[in-house]
């Protein structure tokens, strides 16, 4: 008897490493998905070796304000003459970090909701959807603002509470339909049948269906974070001034002088931002060919 | 296999077709040279199991495949009758899939019924509508005079209360019902074949019965040429007057009802017999499966395709593209066992 | 249907009202006393007994909930208020909440039209020419942030070229309405324009592909219908629900856009009312502006209701 469960559980293993060897071959022959990877990591690894290599972002070079990329500043400097590659650099850093920290965070928030609602069904279900309909009547920006406004302190933390709250929501929609469909399937009946608990059925047997279309959405959520700070920093209500977030740097392009003068400030980070999320955007694609049953 | 066919006959004359996909850059062939002809007013069953080709051949007749479909066929002929007589059509010289040509013939001259139709019926419109649209383009009829065609079809078609159900929406129907509305589709222009692929996979068994019951009725009634496409023998030995045996995109076997049953010939035809449960089974005999599984198209090395599957199999059957023998009148076997008994065609 | 609508509009009070007072109550959390706008700081330490008669006169003494429903009858009654500066809300939205529906409106009229055609090409000629190019269009358009987008749209438009003014919404000068109107829009909603299109060309596009997949395509092109009718009235009919449904959904991400493309443009809209009014803590106005995207939201998920309900009849007969 045993035997014969070691040698399924084999079975079982070597099919899903071929499937596992499948989905990197079929990965790896998706050639935007590997270059999009390749920037992301190369762009992250550039973004942490600068900073750790302790670059100076913040002090001003009097002598030099508003310069032109080349010679000393290879992307020029900002209107105060700080040195735009390291802040670009340093910005890097914390745009990712807020992109990756919000992603995985709401993905972990809507996927444990969608999970605890589809399976529970009845009130809970019903006072969770009501929740997120309630975030949902708001256009997300202006939820955030809102947020900033009531909070009134534009901290680094705070905008990660906040992009959070007010970002679980489509995770949660698709984990609770998965669950509400698997829900009736005959082996939850089974799993039932036997007595296991209700968190061992949700979070053991019905969610992994559903973490590749999380893995999905992770990644492209990243992009979203990272576009969504931008936005924010650059009307003046994201993070505060000092942090050289992406959008904080590019917050210099409100005035229309510095558009018309000096574009390199605006250009460079600019570019970083569009390059990193195309790069986020091609890899989900590729990951969501490989992962997503429907497709194959 | 007389040179000179009789068109008359024959409404249907598919020789040497081969369709293969394009995906990856890689062709895959799915079926290959496929001949078999389908007698006037008569019903030619096409077997197999999923995934043979059966249903690709039937859909390269008709071109509904995708774009990455490529279609050969050294003959196709449709021989449409006519006020009296016999028009020829040879669809494989026709290079648009949405050639004006085949679509004057799809309606009035060949229709479809699908497998599901449950997906089959647009459910946006009024189900009286979609049966009334095919006849509206053929006939240029006015509205009022093609809902009376709809209506009489419905009542032939034992759908009841026809008057207040031709203005439901398809979801208002329950699967037989949805099949019958199909089938209405399929008939409203009046063609001279069908071809039913899988008509009843997708429904209960009682109502499986019902539809099969309709179907023989309307080639009895109407004289209606009928091509079946199912896995199941029993439906087979029922409906069929000729049968078309398929196994990986091949022809294996072809002949009458009676030829088939009585005087099996291929490896493949036979073990598929044995594996059809038979009510009163005798204590102790097994119900036999076929070993192994249906390789993947896209792995075959040369030869039979069988070969793997089979009990019989000979060194020469993987050497070697196996031709059709004839062993007699009408009944063609695609195995090297039969060499001596037939000649080669 | 008629009971479906009607029961739909009543589902909106009790939400609008829930989220009212979640706006109020949370704006009432920021613990800014308002009283610090009203009056100059000189004043304020001059005359103490002035400030508390203010105080007295605006209600701010009362406990919150009375102030909350003060606050909504006088808004039911018409009256939205005075902005911590003295101007009355009213007149403030009246006269901005107009520009934005402009942009935002065209913005999705055409975005509509192109995304949507686009998409739709692209699925029936798939792998063509233009499904290449619009794909490579819709996946930069989402990766450039709007922003960025409006500001290389003036420097080319605006500073090299000199076409169209970098700002405002109406020129004090000019000669004819509709041609200011015109030049005033025309970036700002070209901004806005490519990065629905981008969203609304690949929805259209996938949804084109799956509906021209399913198997009562295959009945369509069975009855012998030509080409074109199997698009327009199979097809289309049926990709047209989700994509009309996607397309009210996406106001939301319309209306936040607008929010930063004002900024971008000096656009005087509701979006740029409400930045200015959170970096100064006006929050009757942060109270208001939030309010309307609330209800403009509501009323567009309303509006994908009785779309499904219209275009769809297993939900107009009721399932």
């Amino acid at each position: 008897m045993s035997e014969t469960t070691v040698s399924l559980k084999e079975q079982s293993k070597k099919s899903s490493s071929s499937l596992f060897r499948k989905n990197v071959r079929k990965f790896m022959n998706n050639k935007l998905a590997i270059i999009g990877l390749l920037v992301v990591v190369l762009m992250t690894a550039a973004c942490i070796i600068g900073a750790v290599a302790g670059l100076d972002y913040a002090s001003p070079d009097l002598r030099a304000l508003k310069e032109l990329p080349g010679g000393d500043h290879i992307f020029g400097t900002d209107t105060i003459g700080r040195d735009l590659f390291s802040r670009v650099l340093y910005g890097g850093c914390y745009s990712i970090f807020i992109g990756v920290f919000c992603a995985v965070m709401s993905s972990v928030i809507g996927a444990v909701l969608g999970a605890v609602a589809g399976y529970m069904g009845g009130k809970t279900d019903a006072f969770i959807v009501r929740l997120s309909e309630l975030f949902q009547a708001f256009p997300q920006l202006v939820l955030v603002m809102m947020l900033v406004a009531i909070s009134q302190k534009r901290g680094l933390g705070n905008l990660l509470v906040i992009f959070v709250i007010t970002g679980w929501m489509t995770t949660f929609r698709m984990v609770r339909n998965e669950f509400l469909s698997l829900k009736g399937e005959t082996y939850i009946k089974v799993c039932e049948a036997f007595g296991m608990g209700s968190g061992k059925i949700m979070f053991g047997q019905i969610l992994p269906n559903v973490v590749s279309p999380i893995i999905v959405s992770t990644t492209t959520n990243v992009a979203f974070f990272i576009l969504q700070e931008a936005a924010l920093s650059f009307i003046g209500l994201g993070v505060a001034d000092s942090t050289p977030t992406w959008g904080n740097i590019l917050n210099a392009a409100k005035s229309i002088s510095v558009v018309t003068n000096q574009w390199w400030i605006w250009l460079f980070p600019g570019l970083a931002i569009t390059l990193f999320v195309l790069a986020i955007n091609f890899l989900g694609d590729g990951l969501r060919d490989v992962l997503d049953a429907k497709q194959q | 296999m007389t040179m000179t066919m009789d068109t008359k006959e024959i409404i249907l004359d598919v020789k040497n077709l081969n369709t293969s996909f394009v995906s990856d850059g890689k062709e895959v062939r799915i079926v290959k040279d496929v001949s078999f002809q389908v007698k006037r007013a008569k019903t030619l069953a096409v077997v197999g199991e999923s995934g043979c080709g059966k249903s690709v051949t039937m859909n390269s007749v008709m071109r509904f495949l995708g774009k990455n479909s490529r279609i050969k066929a050294d003959n196709i002929q449709f021989n449409e009758w006519k006020d009296g007589a016999v028009v020829e059509h040879h669809l494989e010289k026709i290079e648009n899939n949405n050639d004006i040509k085949l679509r004057k013939l799809r309606g009035p001259g060949m229709s479809m019924v699908f497998q599901d139709p449950m997906s089959s019926l647009n459910p946006v419109y009024k189900v009286g509508d979609q049966v009334a649209e095919g006849l509206r383009e053929h006939t240029g009829m006015s509205k009022a005079e093609a809902r009376t065609k709809v209506l009489e079809l419905f009542k032939q078609l034992g759908i009841p209360d026809p008057e207040s159900r031709i203005d439901n929406y398809p979801h208002q129907f329950s699967g037989g019902m949805k099949q019958r509305v199909v089938i209405a589709i399929a008939m409203i222009c009046n063609p001279d074949l069908i071809i039913c692929d899988e008509p009843t996979t997708a429904l209960d068994v009682t109502i499986q019965a019902q539809i099969m019951d309709l179907l023989k009725k309307l080639q009895l009634v109407f004289g209606k040429s009928i091509i079946l496409i199912t896995h199941n023998m029993g439906l087979v030995a029922e409906m069929a007057d000729e049968v078309c045996v398929m196994y990986m995109g091949r022809v294996v076997e072809f002949g009458s009802r009676k030829a088939i049953f009585d005087e099996t010939m291929h490896p493949y035809t036979k073990a598929l017999l044995r594996s059809v449960p038979v009510l009163g089974l005798a204590d102790g005999q097994k119900l036999e499966t076929i070993p192994g599984i249906t390789p993947n198209p896209a792995d075959l090395k040369g030869g039979c395709e069988f070969a793997d599957r089979c009990t019989h199999c000979m060194e020469a059957c993987r050497k070697q593209e196996i031709p059709s023998f004839e062993v007699s009148e009408g009944h063609m076997v695609r195995c090297l066992l039969f060499e001596k008994k037939g000649r080669a065609v | 249907m008629f009971k479906y609508i009607v029961k739909k509009i009543l589902m909106m009070i009790p939400m609008l009202l829930v989220i009212s007072f979640l706006v109020y109550y949370g704006l009432q959390l920021t613990g800014v006393d308002p009283i610090n706008f009203m009056v100059s700081p000189e004043t304020l330490s001059a005359n103490a007994d002035n400030v508390e008669a203010l105080r007295e006169s605006l209600g701010l003494n009362d406990p919150m909930i009375v102030q909350y429903f003060r606050w909504l009858g006088n808004c039911l009654r018409g009256d939205l208020g005075y902005s911590f500066d003295g101007t009355s809300i009213g007149s403030i939205i009246a006269t901005r909440l107009p520009y934005t529906i402009e942009l935002a409106g065209y913005s999705l009229f055409i975005s509509a039209i192109i995304g949507i055609g686009i998409g739709i090409i692209s699925a029936i000629r798939q792998n063509g020419i233009i499904d290449y190019v619009g794909r490579v269009l819709a996946v930069l358009g989402q990766a450039v942030p709007q922003f960025l987008v409006g500001i290389i749209l003036i420097q080319i438009f605006a500073v090299k070229l000199g076409w169209f003014p970098s700002a405002n919404r109406v020129s004090p000068d000019a000669q004819s309405v509709v041609a200011d109107a015109f030049f005033h829009l025309f970036l700002p909603v070209l901004t806005l324009t490519i990065g629905m299109v981008a969203v609304l060309m690949r929805y259209a596009r996938n949804t084109m592909l799956d509906v021209l997949n399913s198997d009562y395509i295959k009945t369509a092109r069975s009855k012998g219908i030509p080409e074109w009718k199997v698009y327009i009235k199979h097809a289309f009919r049926n990709a047209m629900k989700p994509v009309l449904v996607i397309l009210v959904f996406r106001i939301p991400m319309l209306v936040g856009g607008s929010v930063v493309i004002e900024s971008v443009f000096s656009y005087p809209g509701i979006g740029l009312t409400m930045t200015n009014a959170i970096t100064s803590g006006d929050y009757p106005i942060v109270l208001v502006t939030t309010l309307i995207i609330a209800a403009v939201m509501l009323i567009c998920s309303f509006m994908v209701d009785v779309l499904n309900a219209l275009l769809d009849p297993r939900v107009r007969l009721g399932e």
